[in-house]
């Protein structure tokens, strides 16, 4: 390691979608001060957040997380994660920290373990809100006091100083909750001395891991080096290499403006950022700048519930019906309205929709292929009703609707769908939606964060 | 001279949240002289995208990163991901209309 340099390991894309061991060990060998992992994502959509369940198996977390934490312990190193268990809310948190109590005592290690939770009290949100120090993040709709309080949960995007603090006082393992998924990377590298700019444009480039690494077959290990006025970004694995353009693509990967990247605390500016392919495996990347920005906000992000979702999936393959289909759906939504009025449900208060794939299900009103008519179509039916019992009477009478009623110049009266399964209709458990989605100011980067210690293994 | 489609002059067209309320796509060129191209052509403007999208071009940012040699377009979400009526929730599908757009010779 090149003294006044930070070297980082980012094990894998997210916590739980794998690396090879072979990367693992040759990024060990070179010497690293810290082992990070990104461990979530609002990507998957607000059923993640709302339920607290992860989004990759438990045998999957588990396998990563004993890789991990041996390697943290052999190179006494910190291992750093962040949005634990997908989420990041109080559930995810424990459920990683619950897997890493066990495989610390099955490994016989003894760990000081760090636990950051991200969910701030309402009373918090609520008071920044009257204080018009909440702001809307994008096109998101208004919220009031209300909306806060009817949240099913809410989390917070830490930034670098939770985990900093965590390290500072001898975590050997943080498992944190909601994080900016640079902040993992960017902790240990400011708290190291090196540039902000390259620290924050680093941490951007390696918390996707493999993202950034030819051939792309899975997820693996990326390392970075920072130096003084460049940093270094190579695959852990020796056969694969980073390249020039896949590391300045992840540059604006998710982001809304590629220049200007907001993180907790400030903004990085890539604006002047240089991209060269330094060798083989290795691209060098200089001239990125950070802003720090004259208050400290960070993300909210909040869930509201909204019933529960059912949905079937059916084929249809009559010409006529093809042909007919948005007639023949326009009337079946009044046929199930009138049959769930009669099981004592009113069509106001559920939500019925029916997806035709093979024509427009993947961009709907946005759609610009209008004309061929295909030979096949698939439906999904998806019903959220205010319970599990009533979407489970209305997607059971939408079923027994497409599937029976006649059409003009209808042949096949024995039924309308290829139903794929026995059973046909699928439960998706509760439903959510995402109901806050905005910025808040702190008074202290610690403010929604607490850091809770406690000695695992033996 | 004839026009070529964006989709066989670009190296990436592809799509994605950019959070829950936004879209983002981006348009990437391994040639530099292929991004100036399209950069300097007007392909991709607010008031294309609109029109291809159906979306009004007040509500669509176009900005081109040189360093990464690309175009990055954002726009509003139909509906946020994972709201009833969403059929994308990582809009990682949306990408597919810019393939044909029509790339004038210069």
């Amino acid at each position: 390691m090149a003294p006044g340099s930070v070297h980082l390991l980012a094990a894998s894309g997210q916590l739980g979608y794998g690396f090879t061991v072979e990367a693992l060990r040759r990024a060990l060998a070179g010497g690293v001060h810290a082992i990070g992992c990104d461990g979530g994502s609002m990507d998957p959509g607000p059923y993640y957040l709302g339920s607290g369940e992860a989004f990759v198996s438990e045998t999957a977390l588990r396998r990563d997380l004993a890789l991990l934490l041996e390697a943290g312990a052999s190179a006494g190193v910190p291992l750093l994660v962040g949005s634990a268990g997908g989420g990041g809310g109080v559930p995810h948190v424990e459920h990683v920290c619950a897997l890493v109590r066990e495989i610390a005592r099955e490994q016989g290690l003894r760990r000081r373990l760090a636990v950051i939770h991200a969910e701030p009290s309402r009373d918090l949100v609520e008071e920044r809100l009257r204080a018009g120090r909440v702001h809307p993040l994008g096109p998101v709709p208004a919220i009031d006091a209300g909306d806060v309080r009817r949240a099913h949960r809410i989390v917070a995007m830490m930034g670098v100083e939770p985990f900093q603090r965590a390290v500072e006082a001898g975590a050997d393992v943080v498992i944190a909750g909601r994080s900016s998924d640079a902040a993992i990377f960017a902790a240990p590298a400011l708290a190291r001395g090196a540039d902000p700019g390259l620290a924050w444009h680093l941490a951007k480039i390696v918390e996707c891991g493999a993202q950034v690494i030819e051939p792309r077959t899975g997820q693996d290990c990326v390392v970075g080096h920072i130096h003084d006025d460049h940093f270094l970004v190579e695959p852990g694995h020796p056969d694969k290499r980073c390249t020039r353009r896949r590391v300045a693509a992840h540059t604006l990967y998710e982001t809304p403006d590629p220049v200007r990247i907001t993180e907790p605390g400030g903004v990085l500016d890539v604006s002047g950022a240089t991209f060269e392919q330094a060798d083989e495996r290795t691209v060098r990347v200089a001239g990125s700048r950070f802003e720090k920005a004259p208050r400290y906000t960070v993300k909210l992000e909040g869930v509201e519930h909204i019933g529960h979702r059912m949905a079937f999936l059916a084929g249809v393959r009559d010409p006529d019906l093809v042909r007919g289909i948005d007639g023949f759906l326009d009337d079946a939504r009044d046929r199930v309205a009138e049959q769930a009025a009669a099981l004592g449900i009113d069509a106001a208060d559920y939500d019925l929709r029916v997806r035709v794939y093979g024509r427009d299900a993947v961009m709907g009103a946005r759609e610009p292929e209008r004309g061929a008519l295909p030979h096949e179509v698939g439906l999904l039916a998806e019903v959220v009703a205010p319970d599990e019992a009533a979407a489970r009477a209305v997607i059971a009478r939408a079923r027994y609707v497409l599937l029976h009623t006649d059409f003009p110049g209808r042949k096949c009266i024995s039924g309308n769908l290829a139903i794929p399964f026995s059973p046909s209709d699928l439960s998706l458990g509760p439903a959510y939606r995402f109901s806050v989605w905005h910025t808040m100011e702190l008074d202290d980067p610690h403010e929604a964060f607490p850091v809770a210690f406690e000695d695992v293994g033996r | 001279m004839s026009a070529a489609r964006l989709g066989d002059l670009a190296a990436v067209v592809r799509s994605k949240n950019a959070g829950a309320f936004l879209l983002t796509l981006d348009v990437m060129f391994d040639d530099e002289a292929l991004y100036r191209r399209v950069r300097d052509a007007g392909v991709l403007t607010p008031r294309s995208i609109a029109a291809l999208y159906g979306v009004s071009d007040n509500e669509v940012a176009v900005i081109a990163y040189d360093p990464a040699r690309a175009i990055k377009v954002t726009m509003p979400r139909g509906v946020a991901s994972g709201d009833p009526g969403d059929a994308d929730v990582y809009g990682a599908q949306q990408h597919a209309p810019l393939l044909d757009l029509p790339v004038p010779e210069t």
